[in-house]
């Protein structure tokens, strides 16, 4: 048996990917280019689907093998070349105006992540027979991408960032639901999938023409009335 | 007795003349990465060796500060080294201090630099103090959570106990506090040496050096002092890196096994420096005020290795 087929290896690269999905998360909260943003958004999902293929590996389950594939085409591929586009398209100004200002953004990121710990502390159960469960340190680390995806969304004026929140939101949501289940139904997952994808694909289409009638992409413009 | 001194003598040896080949190499690499020749890479060498034989111009306002600095700094940082694994897990002076010696060792050299910037009244010297002082009081206690993370789970903050401790547990590293520890002390090192993002170690531009600011007085041997020192400083941390996350090839005594210890040692540090210098060419250097914000990033990080330790 060669080492890469022991499930504690598989485990430790397991965890070992999802810190580097909170580093990268954390990266895009202290992040200013927008360009850089989508890319990490982009680095982040390929991680994810590595982490969803080791978990399809060792718990032989086929299923995930999809949610992998569909996770590298559409959100490490697809969408971070749609998303480019539209920045390099509407010609914004390339910077995010986060509300807070980055130091205080990045301590409430640790802040959040240490809420993510001590609530995924409840689902831990240290006498569980070892490989059956991916321990709570997976869900703690999706617990924070989901809480820091909906922190960036708070945060941001710009429509487009916002979307980019969104998007890691999902990123937690799926982490979470493949590290706790070893993934739900494939047409669960397929639906949720689709969903977002198509939602990020109108939020795209409704940021650009936010842009062509304000002028801005700035979403506390659109309370003021227009004729 | 004659080992212990050996050993001593030996890692001396190490730090001081290992240091300028790896300045040497990170300058030609980025040299070429920029598509320019570069000098080669033991222009440190001779750099250090031309400034000793130069004569000095002392400003006439300084006082014996200035004179005290390139000393006490270049013994600290000396020091330090001392303290830390290099290709032996047992540090030469291990018995004698820690990590919190290493870094405050490296501090009391930093407060004299400081000083030393201060101490000619001229307003660039005082300029790159003042950042000096801004950077690393952000930077330091990124560096200290960081290396906490790993010295709980070694049970000691002793750095000889710490290496052999993670010689002793393989695929240890992929523990996930110890990759948001990693990321931290790199964004540390990368400050701390004075690298792009943060400052530009070939500047010599006044609005934007920080440690070429206080140095600027500085001339011939006192100057290759505290370029050596620089030099010196910058194996520590790093060494600090490769060895505590990553203690392959470390030798456990002094024997001729060393002499593997030392290439592996060798080779790893090269690997650092080109990340380090990737880092350097991909990116453009901060302005100041945005520097906070990545030193910020390395706080968080080991905060929340720190945490999550605790948390398991």
């Amino acid at each position: 048996m060669f080492f890469w087929q022991d499930p504690q290896f598989g485990n430790k690269m397991i965890t070992l990917m999802a810190a580097l999905v909170l580093v990268i998360q954390i990266l895009m909260v202290s992040q200013r280019w927008l360009v850089t943003n989508i890319r990490a958004f982009g680095v982040q999902s390929l991680l994810l689907a590595c982490i969803a293929w080791t978990i399809a590996y060792f718990n032989h389950a086929p299923h995930i093998y999809w949610v992998a594939a569909l996770t590298l085409i559409f959100k490490a591929g697809l969408l971070p070349v749609v998303l480019e586009r539209l920045v390099a398209r509407i010609e914004i100004r390339q910077e995010i105006e986060p509300f807070v200002n980055v130091p205080l953004s990045v301590l409430v990121a640790g802040m959040l992540t240490l809420l993510a710990y001590v609530v995924s502390e409840s689902f831990h159960r240290p006498n569980e027979p070892a490989g059956h469960g991916l321990g709570h340190n997976t869900l703690a680390v999706a617990i924070a991408v989901f809480l820091i995806g909906f922190f960036m969304m708070v945060n941001r004026r710009k429509a487009l960032s916002q979307v980019l929140g969104l998007l890691c939101l999902e990123n937690g949501l799926l982490l979470a639901a493949i590290s706790l289940t070893y993934g739900m139904p494939l047409i669960v997952e397929v639906g949720i999938f689709f969903d977002v994808l198509v939602a990020s694909l109108l939020l795209a289409i409704l940021v650009y023409r936010i842009r062509e009638t304000f002028d801005s992409m700035d979403v506390s413009r659109l309370s003021r009335l227009r004729g | 007795m004659t080992e212990r001194a050996l050993a001593l003598l030996a890692q001396i040896a190490i730090v001081l003349f290992l240091s300028p080949l790896i300045t040497g190499f990170s300058r030609t690499l980025k040299a070429r990465l920029q598509m320019r020749r570069g000098a080669g890479i033991l222009q440190p060498y001779w750099d250090i060796h031309k400034l000793l034989r130069k004569g000095m111009v002392i400003p006439e306002t300084a006082s014996w500060i200035f004179s005290a600095t390139p000393y006490v700094l270049f013994v600290t940082t000396l020091l330090a080294g001392l303290l830390i694994p290099t290709v032996s897990a047992q540090a030469p002076l291990s018995l004698y201090g820690g990590v919190l010696a290493v870094v405050y060792l490296l501090a009391l050299g930093r407060f004299f630099l400081a000083l030393g910037g201060l101490d000619t009244g001229s307003s660039f010297g005082g300029l790159g103090s003042s950042r000096e002082m801004t950077i690393s009081a952000i930077a330091e206690p990124a560096l200290m959570l960081a290396v906490f993370t790993v010295a709980l789970s070694a049970g000691s903050t002793n750095l000889s106990v710490v290496a052999q401790a993670s010689l002793g547990q393989s695929w240890r590293f992929l523990a996930p506090q110890q990759m948001l520890a990693f990321a931290a002390l790199f964004i540390v090192l990368i400050a701390e040496t004075g690298r792009i993002p943060v400052d530009n170690p070939a500047t010599h531009l006044e609005l934007t050096m920080i440690h070429e600011a206080m140095i600027l007085e500085y001339s011939g041997p006192y100057l290759a002092l505290i370029e050596w020192s620089a030099a010196m400083k910058q194996l520590v941390l790093m060494t600090l890196l490769v060895n505590v996350f990553f203690p392959f090839g470390l030798s456990i005594g002094w024997s001729m096994g060393t002499l593997l210890s030392l290439v592996l040692f060798g080779l790893k540090l090269l690997l650092l420096a080109a990340a380090v210098v990737l880092v350097e060419t991909t990116n453009a250097k901060m302005r100041l005020f945005r520097v906070p914000e990545l030193l910020a990033v390395a706080f968080v990080l080991s905060a929340t290795a720190l945490i999550s330790t605790f948390l398991f």
